[in-house]
């Protein structure tokens, strides 16, 4: 007997994403997923956030990464509400890992989280987390060429930020190519160039958030 | 990407329909998979035999139709068919503005049970 069926493989995830999107809804929380390779910035990019945007917005944030808590105590050195999930070798949060720690966040004083993914971007992309959006952060010093070679990050991303551009002079960089070719694939995509170290494009990126959250 | 857990939910899928139909055996199951959706059929395939064993799906096929990517231009107003697994843009205006219309598919369309 044949059953016609019109179902979604709609994953486990998908669906635990979901009633971690409700949790946020409920409390007016924004949420950002943060994704990036290893080392592209994202924790200092937090950092230099926190400090522009901390005395406006009440932030929180999640950690991800396989070991450590490193991420976790520089961002509670700066007073921010943080958890640190180490997932013991996945290479990405999923939304189980996120509503297994929602309890210990004070997320009725939360306005914005940030959850800072395991640096990787390949499989974050395809992992829902119950997030508002994704952002990328594209390094400089990885180069140009990294767009095209993983498409759906990039038009999975509300956002992309090209960090440590303070190193432009000293490097063989296309940065047109970088914005051309992601817009490309996503032709909406915001694109700050960023500097954690110097402050360069700090005060547009925080801007824009404000305008997501207002 | 990560198609273990992609079969995982499959089987899931499957099996209760079959049961809440009230079918005690699945002989094959038809799939759609987009080529943008990420999914490899063969990695898909591998996964899905190696957890179906022991289950009313151990004799099912699976049979996976892929899904091309189309698209519309926003610019031309034309649409068309891409071999990429994304669109940069339109092939026949260049334009970039584009909307994806076919290729993110990942479902079940028909299940044959006993």
């Amino acid at each position: 007997m044949k059953l016609k069926l019109a179902n979604k493989i709609l994953t486990a995830n998908e669906r635990i994403a979901e009633g971690n999107r409700k949790s946020f809804d409920d409390r007016g929380i924004f949420v950002i997923n943060l994704i990036s390779s290893p080392g592209a910035g994202k924790t200092t990019l937090l950092e230099t956030t926190i400090r522009d945007l901390g005395d406006e917005v009440n932030l929180g944030v999640i950690e991800g990464d396989i070991m450590g808590t490193d991420d976790a105590e520089r961002i509670d050195r700066l007073g921010v509400p943080v958890v640190q999930i180490n997932t013991g070798g996945a290479c990405h949060l999923d939304a189980s890992m996120i509503s297994d720690v929602l309890d210990e966040l004070p997320l009725d004083s939360i306005r914005l989280l940030f959850i800072e993914n395991v640096g990787n971007l390949v499989c974050p992309a395809e992992f829902k987390l119950g997030e508002d959006i994704k952002v990328v952060i594209l390094s400089l010093t990885e180069g140009h060429d990294k767009p095209l070679k993983y498409p759906i990050i990039f038009q999975e991303s509300k956002a992309l930020l090209i960090s440590k551009i303070d190193l432009k002079p000293f490097l063989d960089v296309d940065v047109e190519k970088i914005k051309r070719d992601a817009r490309s694939l996503n032709p909406s995509l915001e694109i700050f160039e960023v500097s954690s170290k110097t402050g360069e494009g700090i005060q547009q990126w925080a801007k824009w958030i404000k305008t997501l959250i207002s | 990407m990560h198609e273990l857990s992609i079969a995982e939910s499959l089987l899931d899928v499957a099996l209760e329909n079959c049961k809440s139909k009230g079918f005690s055996q699945i002989g094959s199951i038809k799939l759609l998979i987009g080529k943008a959706s990420g999914v490899m059929p063969d990695a898909l395939l591998f996964g899905f035999n190696a957890l179906k064993e022991g289950t009313i799906a151990d004799k099912a096929a699976l049979e996976i139709q892929e899904v091309p990517v189309t698209g519309h231009c926003n610019d031309c107003r034309k649409d068309f068919t891409t071999e990429e697994i994304y669109i940069l843009n339109c092939p026949h205006c260049g334009g970039v503005s584009c909307t994806l219309l076919t290729g993110r598919e990942l479902m079940i369309t028909e299940m044959e049970v006993f």
